[in-house]
């Protein structure tokens, strides 16, 4: 426990240090304030350079949480992915994280400090970029009635926990950043194929990241989302676990 | 008692044995040498005593508890320098013992009181830059700080000389020469001037066994043998010298290099009588006459060959 917390706390300092966290907390920052200022001047933008174009609906607020949800689950964790894709590997291959093993500091416990730290900075990251989202589309649209806003935030918000782990795996099974990057696409990327499996299309944590606009909109209820989010979670803590045994056999 | 025991230990690379039934026990209080060739299977066998590699068969002991691959219980009485330390580059001496206190689990008190102690005696002493500007040499000496900071029993060095200029090498051999009395040091080394310099007792590890282990003396005096070496002013002296009978026994064991003579034996005494007796038969004056001390480096060249 005492070997976590002090990795703990040298994590969050090396991603200070290192610039991960700003270029994260940046990045989803830009989204979360854009995705409004997208929305709502977009067409006049569009207009202005093409005079002859008609635009034939006025933007709504629904369309500022569109953008957002568009960038933040495709920009924004992939930046989350490809920044803390290097999180072991540099360790690896520089030999840092031997000295630390050897000197009694637990397998576990690296793999568990790095999860909590880089699911803490997502974490902050994602809802400071949400409350700008909210705020700059409370400014931009005064009368909103929109349903179930926080919770498609939520469940995105979840997703993020399941990349993660995934991720983890990937570190633990690659030594170079690249490949445990391109794992992690893969992996998701079969998640997403899965959902064109009709029977268990309802299972899926895919959902979560793609019908966020939905929940807004109120196409959909927000009782369909209560196992993928479930599964979502399951599968998260089954991955770390398995990163964790993994980790456990590799010859360092 | 032993600190370390090796025993039966083999690893394969995919089809390459590196090591192969190997036997190794590191006696308490000793400087021990670990000596083999590039790619011997040094580094491995480090390695696998730490737990980080797994050992395809074999048991390995640390002070009598038994070394589990994957875990690090045995750790704790262990200090480890790599061969080219690394460490977290935005840190600075002192932040780095805190971290490794922190995770070896001393009080905030201990660490403070063992970096105090270390960093003067590895000469890191006030200085506060970042390691990520650090020499070669002060890298290396930051690692036997934190390598020392849990006062283990036992420091494994791999290579802690092999990159290091001479007055850093001689750095790091007085500061493993000052520790040997509270730490049972084992460091491996392909450069046979710094066991003998500062080791009691040597292994030599080659094709993935212990060739050769004991005291040094026991080393010195157990394998090679004496030679002595004559040098003559000319060709004629050699070739008299050579047609004496007494001579030609021993000329069975030796080398001729110009107007060299190396004469091999175990017991020079005798050697020496014989030669001295027909020296002043014959009235040839050699130029030069040395007794050859049996060095590492014969012993090696002859365990690899």
């Amino acid at each position: 426990m005492k070997g976590y917390i002090a990795f703990v706390k040298k994590e969050f300092t090396e991603n200070m240090k290192n610039y991960r966290f700003i270029v994260l907390f940046a990045v989803f920052l830009i989204f979360g304030i854009m995705s409004a200022f997208l929305a709502k001047f977009t067409p006049e933008i569009l207009s202005a350079l093409a005079a002859d174009m008609e635009m034939t609906s006025e933007p709504v607020a629904l369309d500022a949480w569109k953008q957002f949800y568009k960038n933040i689950s495709s920009v924004g964790f992939s930046a989350f992915i490809i920044l803390f894709g290097s999180c072991l590997s540099n360790e690896y291959s520089k030999g840092t994280l031997v000295l630390m093993i050897t000197k009694g500091l637990s397998r576990k416990a690296v793999i568990l400090a790095k999860y909590t730290v880089a699911a803490t900075l997502m974490t902050i990251s994602y809802w400071i970029a949400y409350v700008a989202a909210y705020g700059y589309t409370a400014l931009l649209w005064n009368n909103t009635n929109l349903s179930n806003v926080a919770l498609a935030a939520f469940s995105l918000w979840i997703a993020g926990f399941l990349y993660l782990s995934i991720l983890m795996i990937g570190c633990v099974i690659f030594k170079q950043i690249f490949t445990s990057i391109l794992f992690t696409g893969g992996i998701v990327a079969l998640i997403s194929l899965l959902e064109m499996i009709e029977p268990i299309e309802k299972f899926n944590p895919f959902i979560l990241t793609s019908k966020n606009i939905d929940l807004i909109s109120g196409e959909v209820i927000p009782a369909e989302f209560v196992i993928p989010a479930f599964i979502s979670i399951i599968l998260s803590i089954f991955g770390l676990l398995v990163a964790i045994r993994l980790f456990n056999k590799k010859q360092l | 008692m032993n600190v370390l025991t090796i025993q039966n230990l083999s690893k394969s690379f995919g089809k390459q044995k590196i090591i192969d039934n190997l036997n190794l026990s590191v006696p308490e209080g000793s400087i021990f040498g670990f000596i083999g060739k590039n790619g011997a299977g040094k580094t491995t066998t480090m390695k696998m005593v730490l737990g980080l590699l797994q050992p395809d068969s074999g048991e390995i002991h640390v002070c009598n508890e038994s070394v589990c691959f994957g875990q690090t219980r045995t750790n704790q009485y262990i200090g480890y320098l790599p061969d080219v330390p690394e460490f977290y580059n935005y840190m600075t001496p002192i932040q780095y013992l805190k971290l490794s206190g922190e995770v070896i689990g001393l009080s905030k008190a201990e660490i403070s009181k063992r970096s105090e102690e270390l960093l003067p005696l590895v000469g890191l002493n006030g200085v506060t830059k970042q390691i990520g500007g650090f020499s070669r040499g002060m890298k290396q000496r930051l690692g036997i700080a934190q390598a020392l900071l849990a006062q283990p029993k036992l420091l494994i060095c791999d290579e802690p000389t092999s990159a290091l200029d001479p007055v850093g090498r001689k750095e790091i051999l007085d500061i493993l020469y000052k520790i040997s009395g509270t730490t049972t040091v084992l460091f491996s080394t392909h450069i046979l001037s710094d066991v003998e310099r500062i080791c009691d007792h040597a292994a030599f590890l080659n094709e993935g066994k212990i060739a050769v282990t004991g005291t040094l003396a026991e080393i010195k005096t157990l394998h090679g043998h004496d030679s002595l070496l004559l040098e003559f002013s000319a060709d004629k002296d050699l070739k008299l010298f050579k047609k004496q009978k007494s001579i030609e026994p021993l000329l069975l064991h030796s080398e001729e290099n110009n107007r060299e003579l190396i004469l091999h034996g175990r017991d020079m005494a005798s050697v020496q009588k014989t030669l001295f007796h027909v020296l002043a038969e014959t009235g040839i004056c050699p130029v030069k006459i040395e007794l050859m001390e049996p060095s590492l480096e014969s012993l090696f060249l002859e365990v690899v060959k």
